[in-house]
């Protein structure tokens, strides 16, 4: 295998031990790159390698790696993101996290591909990264400080350091913690803030200027020269985001009866309530200034101002999980709880599924004011949200119930039903019984039910352009989401932003990293290393205890018709068992999900450590 | 009121159909051209059902549609088409059922010719492998003092129909026989961009003479896989009805594909991989009011039909989910233009158009005998290659409608460069540079 170092990658690797304090440079084998990418890949491999699928996810044992890609330090677009990979404390099975920001970009330019932490420190510390030096720093006197706090503390007057840390909900282990970078940009999803809380990893502090070099410029440009063109031409890429944000969507997504309401209980919205939450209201009420994350030239970061505080957000998820999801239609409220979580630290999706659980349970009577401290826990009060917000992040009161996700508080109230998740994480804002895909995707998704992670169906329902598929094809919809999800573990491990997905899929992308790194990452390739992703983390995930049978939705997505398009859909249970059967089929995995004996040997060659252990 | 005027539903609605798509195809103007089919009446006595003189085929009306006895005049004759003797005659021919004319401009002005009359014509050689298969190599082409009804005609016509499946009538149009309307109308398509493709290659001064004596002494060599017969059998197989959207996306590619002129009436194929079976539409240009057959078969066979064996190699080697094959014209004749400054056939078209040239650098062209694995290989890069006497190959990750954009634009592409030869400019010029070393 060729030396790899200094084209695209670093070639090297950061690994701490919390525990003894040790630091240590590895190499990253070439091999590892060829067939790993970077980002999701890079980091799922050197997680599988080095971690027991059973340890306890707030452990010491749990390992949290954070990788880059190889287009970090090209001029590609969108090319900043990080990737984090870890044991999540909410579902008990790979956690898989994905923010932009410039916290990535800059430790790629500390000279590291990854970083791979372990163990647990003593005290508090904070991790401080420098081309030249890593140190662990003793950091008992930012523990108990928010992440805007934590964030100047640690760049005050040092300009050129990059922060990532978490907040009070990550040291409390709320188990949806997020882990936080510039101040408001959130690696959320499966509770990463919780294992950080749980090794005394209050912050890493990165800061450097190594760079890397393009190997083959004329392969690169082509790439680079189609990937812009097509990022300028396409609609959501070239204004939507750009002029209304991410929640620009809210009103398309309501449009083809997918955007949920009370806990998915359905999907109708007046008029009057939407235009009170949708991207135009954003824009027309609280917005400040747009921006964007290092290198995107798509800038849907909102930056937005109530009441005399200024914030970022909220965007779609955001806005409809803590918005007409529980009920509420009442911008400025949402905008002020979202602040909080961002300064808090916790991933607004899981929270808002879980208060939105919480409604149900109040207005069902299996909660009640003695439970709740006298608050009147229903739908539509948007004046809980803040107050519920800071009672999840330091676990007071109900909030300590809370901060267990919302399939453990439906548990211990004994209706696990009312829980909107799978595999334990909160369903998203899009409504399942919307689209075939869309069920399939939050089905099978590695991580539970993330929209990302589960494939971006929602844009093959209704946006794809050309790529838009039928919404209720039995027969199209297995083998569309396996591919779909691949792209998305390609964009994951090449540091890209889902959002160029609206304008191409990974032509150019191969052509930069083939070019960036000189080695074969044609497309051919790169659907050889998706599929080899997605098996690992299924295979770690069967080692970890996941079954076949988690691969559902809830039952009210069998049992509780919505009105798409004038019809009555349910995502009956015979429907999912032949796309779940089909999406096994489609990728080579057995009729338990497992991946099979020439499944494994097609993709790792060998026997990959862990499989003996599948369920 | 005769049982002789009334027509089933289903002959009004065939005849309708297959006018407006000869419409559409351009294969007809306004008034021109004539369908007809030999049917039984209830007494068994044989008939024919034919178009209406002056009828527009883009509009028949059912009462546009006559049914004269076969084998003498009876008063149907008065409002049928006047070229009713010669379809009669067609008609007679052992197996034929269904005959049809049509104004074939591009077939027309590829036979034109300027000798002193009367002249016998040279009969037209196709060089691409639609032609050539479904053609059976050659169309004959017959000059008359009287061109249209005459009784001239109706004796050389159906002779020429005895061995050839197509024959022509120089400056007016041409006739063809089938075992339905739908053979009919497919041959006379397939005559047509025959035509086509041998007068874009004449515009790309394509020596087509050298050409033709090549094909001529080593067909094999000069098309990619055996053609199969074409099928009249099974046109309405609908196995995949019950999943009404996917079956809806089939169809709208298939009209799409015919409306576009991205492959002559029932010809090229569209699938998409399901997780066993497969989806195909072995006609793929589907007119929208004649539809075609849809198919679900296994994913894995090893049954005979090389286009199938394609589609099935493809999925085998990758994770695509739609594949398309189209015999667009444009498309063959480029890949015989030997650009000014090139010594020999291109192995890459370069787009000259700007949004081509943004979508694909280059669009690679296979030689007629490719390695499937080399296929495979092009259409991971590229999505849509191009093959030399072997139509035009393009995939999709997730959407039958994805891979139809490919060919869409195929042509788009192919129009603007043989355009911009047509008017003089340098090629090379307009050719992106970094496409060059791609």
């Amino acid at each position: 295998m060729t030396d790899i170092s200094g084209f695209g990658y670093h070639g090297k690797i950061l690994e701490i031990d919390l525990s003894s304090g040790r630091v240590a440079n590895k190499e990253l084998d070439p091999r590892m790159a060829a067939d790993y990418l970077g980002g999701r890949g890079l980091a799922s491999k050197l997680f599988f390698d080095s971690v027991d699928p059973q340890c306890d996810p707030l452990g010491p044992d749990n390992v949290m790696v954070i990788a880059t890609s190889p287009l970090l330090g090209t001029n590609a677009p969108t090319a900043c993101r990080g990737h984090l990979v870890f044991k999540s404390p909410l579902t008990g099975i790979i956690g898989s996290s994905n923010s932009g920001g410039s916290w990535a970009a800059v430790f790629k330019a500390t000279g590291y591909d990854a970083l791979v932490i372990k163990g647990k420190a003593k005290e508090p510390v904070v991790v401080e990264v420098r081309p030249d030096k890593v140190e662990i720093v003793p950091a008992r006197e930012l523990w108990g400080l928010n992440v805007p706090e934590t964030t100047d503390r640690l760049s005050e007057g040092k300009p050129g350091r990059k922060i990532l840390c978490i907040g009070p909900a990550g040291e409390n282990r709320v188990r949806f913690a997020a882990v936080m970078n510039d101040k408001n940009r959130a690696y959320g999803r499966s509770g990463p803030g919780a294992v950080w809380g749980s090794k005394n990893l209050k912050a890493v502090v990165v800061s450097g200027k190594e760079k890397i070099a393009v190997q083959d410029q004329e392969r690169y440009q082509s790439g680079l020269d189609q990937a812009q063109y097509l990022l300028r031409q396409a609609p959501i890429t070239k204004r939507l985001l750009k002029e209304l944000g991410t929640a620009g969507l809210i009103k398309l997504i309501a449009i083809i009866d997918m955007l949920p309401r009370k806990n998915f209980q359905d999907v109708t919205h007046s008029e009057e309530d939407l235009d009170r939450v949708s991207g135009e209201a954003l824009r027309d009420k609280i917005l400040d200034k747009a921006g964007a994350c290092f290198r995107c030239p798509l800038a849907c970061q909102r930056h937005t101002q109530v009441g005399g505080k200024k914030g970022e957000g909220p965007e779609y998820e955001t806005m409809i999980m803590m918005g007409p999801q529980c009920g509420i239609y009442d911008l400025e409220a949402i905008a002020k709880a979202n602040y909080l979580c961002n300064e808090l630290g916790m991933d607004t999706m899981s929270l808002g599924g879980t208060i939105a659980c919480a409604m149900e349970l109040f207005e069902k009577g299996a909660l009640n004011k003695d439970d709740t401290g006298g608050m009147e826990l229903r739908f539509g009060n948007a004046a809980v949200l803040e107050k519920l917000a800071e009672m999840i992040a330091f676990r007071k009161g109900i909030g300590d119930q809370l901060a267990e996700g919302s399939l453990r508080m439906a548990k211990f109230y004994e209706q696990p039903e009312l829980s909107m998740s799978v595999k334990g994480l909160e369903i998203p804002a899009y409504d399942p019984r919307s689209s075939f895909t869309q069920a399939l995707g939050y089905m099978t998704s590695p991580t539970g039910a993330c929209h990302l992670r589960g494939g971006y169906a929602v844009s093959l329902a209704f946006f794809g352009g050309a790529r838009e598929i039928p919404r209720f094809s039995l027969q199209q919809a297995a083998v569309a989401v396996r591919n779909l999800q691949n792209l998305g573990i390609l964009q994951d491990s090449l540091g890209i932003c889902r959002f160029t997905g609206f304008a191409f899929s990974t032509d150019p992308w191969a052509r930069m990293a083939s070019g960036a790194t000189g080695l074969d990452f044609s497309t051919k390739k790169l659907d050889q290393i998706a599929n080899r992703i997605a098996s690992l983390e299924r295979i770690f995930n069967l080692a970890a205890g996941a079954t076949a049978e988690d691969d559902t939705l809830p039952e009210r997505f069998s049992k509780e018709p919505i009105i798409v398009g004038g019809k009555e859909r349910v995502v009956s249970k015979e429907t999912m068992e032949r796309m779940r059967s089909d999406y096994y089929e489609a990728r080579g995995w057995d009729g338990q999900g497992r991946p099979k004996g020439e499944t494994i040997a097609a993709l790792f060659g060998t026997k990959v450590p862990g499989t003996d252990r599948m369920k | 009121m005769s049982d002789k005027w009334k027509k089933s539903e289903e002959l009004i609605r065939l005849y309708q159909a297959v006018g407006k798509a000869a419409l559409t195809y351009d294969i007809e103007d306004s008034h021109s051209g004539n369908i007809a089919t030999r049917l039984k009446d209830e007494k068994g006595q044989d008939r024919m059902a034919i178009t209406a003189t002056g009828s527009q085929k883009g509009d028949l009306e059912p009462d546009q549609i006559c049914l004269p006895a076969i084998d003498r005049a009876d008063f149907g004759y008065y409002k049928a088409s006047s070229e009713t003797d010669i379809h009669a005659k067609i008609l007679s021919l052992p197996g034929v059922s269904a005959s049809m004319h049509g104004h074939n401009k591009e077939l027309t002005i590829a036979t034109l010719d300027d000798l002193d009359k009367p002249a016998q014509p040279e009969s037209f050689v196709p060089i691409d492998p639609l032609g050539w298969r479904y053609l059976k190599g050659e169309v004959p082409v017959d000059w008359f003092a009287v061109p249209s009804g005459s009784p001239e005609m109706t004796e050389k016509i159906p002779a020429r129909l005895k061995d050839h499946p197509v024959t022509s009538i120089q400056g007016h149009g041409a006739f063809a026989k089938g075992r339905n309307i739908q053979e009919a109308f497919f041959l006379l398509c397939i005559a047509n961009n025959s035509g086509y493709i041998v007068n874009l290659c004449r515009k790309l001064k394509v020596d087509i003479e050298k050409l033709r004596k090549l094909i001529q002494e080593n067909p094999a060599e000069y098309f990619s896989h055996p053609l199969p017969d074409y099928q009249v059998e099974g046109d309405q197989a609908a196995d995949f009805a019950d999943d009404e959207e996917l079956a809806k996306e089939f169809r709208k590619a298939g009209a799409r594909i015919f409306e576009s002129r991205l492959s002559p009436f029932y010809t090229g194929s569209i699938s998409l991989r399901g997780v066993r079976t497969m989806f195909y539409a072995p006609k793929a240009a589907m007119p929208r009011e004649l539809g075609g057959p849809l198919l679900e078969l296994l994913l894995s066979d090893d049954g005979k039909d090389r286009e199938l064996a394609i589609h099935r190699a493809i999925y085998a080697e990758s994770d695509f989910q739609t594949i398309m094959h189209c015999y667009i014209p444009e498309a063959e004749a480029l890949s015989h233009f030997i650009a000014p400054g090139e010594r020999g056939l291109p192995e890459r078209m370069v787009p000259v158009d700007a949004e081509g040239s943004f979508l694909y650098l280059v669009i690679p062209i296979l030689p007629p005998k490719f390695e499937l694995g080399e296929l495979i290989r092009l259409l991971h890069d590229y999505k849509v290659v191009i093959v030399r006497g072997g139509g035009v190959w393009a995939v999709g990750a997730q959407s039958v409608s994805e891979a139809l954009h490919h060919p869409s634009s195929v042509r788009e592409i192919c129009l603007y460069r043989i355009g911009a030869f047509e008017r003089g400019l340098d090629l090379s010029k307009m050719e992106p540079k970094k496409a060059k070393k791609w």
